[in-house]
């Protein structure tokens, strides 16, 4: 049973990494797509796309930091293993789910709304300030489903 | 049909190409300017300027202005994933090749000339493929349809010799064409833009035709199915007076066109009026999609906003090469 525990901490954070990644993969990648656009007309605007197009990479970083936050807590990384029942294993499981599902959403939505910046910056590149508030919002529930991981996982005693 | 996602590049790239487009100043400047010479001057320093320095002859504007919508067509080739959309905006170029080469050969036949120059660049079918199938006779390989509406229209002329029944079966293939083609690309707005553009057309002949004192049964021929107002409310409105249009189309959105175009007493600037307000209407339909970052009809948008460009410049140049009063140019600018 000791390894039923393990495997379900693994799998939480299996899919912290995994789906915040995938968020962030398909939202820097429209927001690629929508930079590439622009620098085909004006390469001049590279500076101000790339920053654009990596606001929505931040997703898989608070995925991967849960995941690794996991990881330790059953001891997997580094230190002397730690014995996880299945009940401790099921709630580094649900500990994980925040950023996994907030992470890809909320990648998909900053990739989208950082294209519709990048768009706004072709045409306005004065107003670069305001376009990255704008994806900034959407970072925000990203970093509250990060902060309701970790102290799930915090709360956990072994 | 391809996913709306999938038009971040596209979009992207027509917004930044809208920074190429002539601004309200640069019109202002081309409207104030003395002559034409002065006028060409000012329309170097736009996206046209490179195709003017190519041309030579006074009317090297013309070909500026095609070869303009030529590299914007060609562009769009490389990166819209939907050939429809800007195949929707092209199919007006290829009809009109085609009337120019239909009636270049009833001319002919008559003992008269053919005039390849009116032929234009700007259709989906390329010019020197038109110009052979028609000669040849050979029209099996015409896209669109088009082989069957080509014999269709020389047995037509053969039998009335009425160069006005071909050119209806031509716009009614061009109209039918465009509702096809919107249907199968799948993009509801695109459907409802082609609709609008058939009202509009049909309003257009409409008011050509009450001033040229058409009865319903003369006029019916001229109009077109597949717009939202019916082919035979549009013709029940020609014995109605023009003051009564707008409140006999109220139901139509296309009656907005006809709200700025009632206070003028005479037909003649009645008509200059509803042609500008026409295009303001259609420009007004696509105007939403200016805060839609993925929405394909997007294309549809700087395409139409292409062609209005295209037409200001060639009234204000027209104007000025003719000594028009700089008032009466201005009231004709579409919007942009």
């Amino acid at each position: 049973m000791d390894q039923l525990g393990i495997m379900l901490a693994v799998l939480g954070a299996a899919l912290a990494a995994g789906f915040a990644g995938s968020g962030s993969a398909i939202g820097v990648g429209i927001a690629g797509e929508a930079g590439a656009g622009i620098m085909t007309e004006d390469p001049g605007k590279f500076g101000l796309v790339l920053l654009l197009q990596a606001l929505p990479g931040t997703q898989g970083i608070y995925g991967l930091l849960t995941a690794f936050f996991a990881i330790l807590k059953v001891g997997l990384l580094g230190g002397a293993a730690v014995p996880v029942n299945v009940w401790q294993g099921l709630g580094v499981l649900f500990a994980c789910l925040p950023i996994a599902i907030a992470g890809y959403y909320s990648g998909i939505a900053q990739g989208k709304t950082s294209a519709a910046c990048i768009q706004m910056i072709a045409k306005r590149p004065e107003e670069t300030g305001k376009a990255v508030i704008l994806p900034a919002m959407v970072e925000t529930y990203a970093v509250l489903a990060l902060l309701m991981s970790i102290i799930l996982l915090n709360s956990i005693q072994f | 049909m391809t996913r709306s996602i999938d038009y971040g590049y596209a979009v992207s790239r027509l917004r930044a190409m809208e920074n190429r487009l002539i601004d309200q100043g640069t019109l202002q400047r081309l409207l104030d300017s003395e002559d034409l010479a002065a006028a060409m001057r000012v329309l170097s320093e736009t996206a046209y300027g490179k195709w003017i320095l190519e041309q030579q002859g006074e009317d090297k504007f013309e070909a500026a202005i095609e070869s303009e919508m030529k590299f914007v067509f060609t562009e769009m080739e490389r990166f819209v994933p939907d050939p429809g959309l800007y195949q929707l905006c092209r199919l007006p170029y290829d009809i009109h090749n085609i009337k120019v080469l239909l009636k270049g050969l009833f001319n002919q036949k008559r003992g008269g000339t053919r005039r390849m120059d009116l032929l234009t660049s700007l259709g989906n079918i390329p010019t020197d493929d038109l110009v052979m199938a028609i000669e040849s006779e050979d029209y099996r390989l015409m896209p669109f349809g088009f082989h069957r509406t080509v014999p269709e229209c020389l047995m037509l002329w053969e039998q009335t010799n009425d160069i006005l029944q071909v050119e209806r079966v031509l716009d009614e293939k061009l109209f039918s064409l465009q509702v096809l083609i919107s249907g199968e690309i799948g993009f509801e707005e695109a459907s409802r833009f082609v609709k609008y553009r058939i009202d509009a057309e049909n309003l257009r002949n409409l008011a050509r035709l009450k001033r040229m004192g058409y009865d319903s049964a003369l006029a019916a021929p001229f109009f077109h199915n597949g717009g939202f107002v019916s082919r035979d409310r549009i013709i029940s409105l020609i014995s109605e007076p023009f003051e009564g249009w707008e409140r006999l189309l109220a139901f139509a959105d296309v009656a907005k066109a006809l709200s700025g175009a009632q206070e003028h007493g005479d037909l003649d600037s009645l008509l200059a009026e509803l042609e500008r307000s026409l295009d303001d209407f259609l420009t007004g339909v696509l105007e939403k999609f200016r805060y839609s970052s993925f929405a394909p009809e997007n294309v549809l948008f700087f395409l139409w906003k292409k062609e209005i460009e295209a037409k200001n410049v060639r009234i204000l140049l027209v104007g000025i090469g003719n000594g028009a009063e700089k008032s009466v140019l201005r009231r004709l600018l579409r919007n942009v």
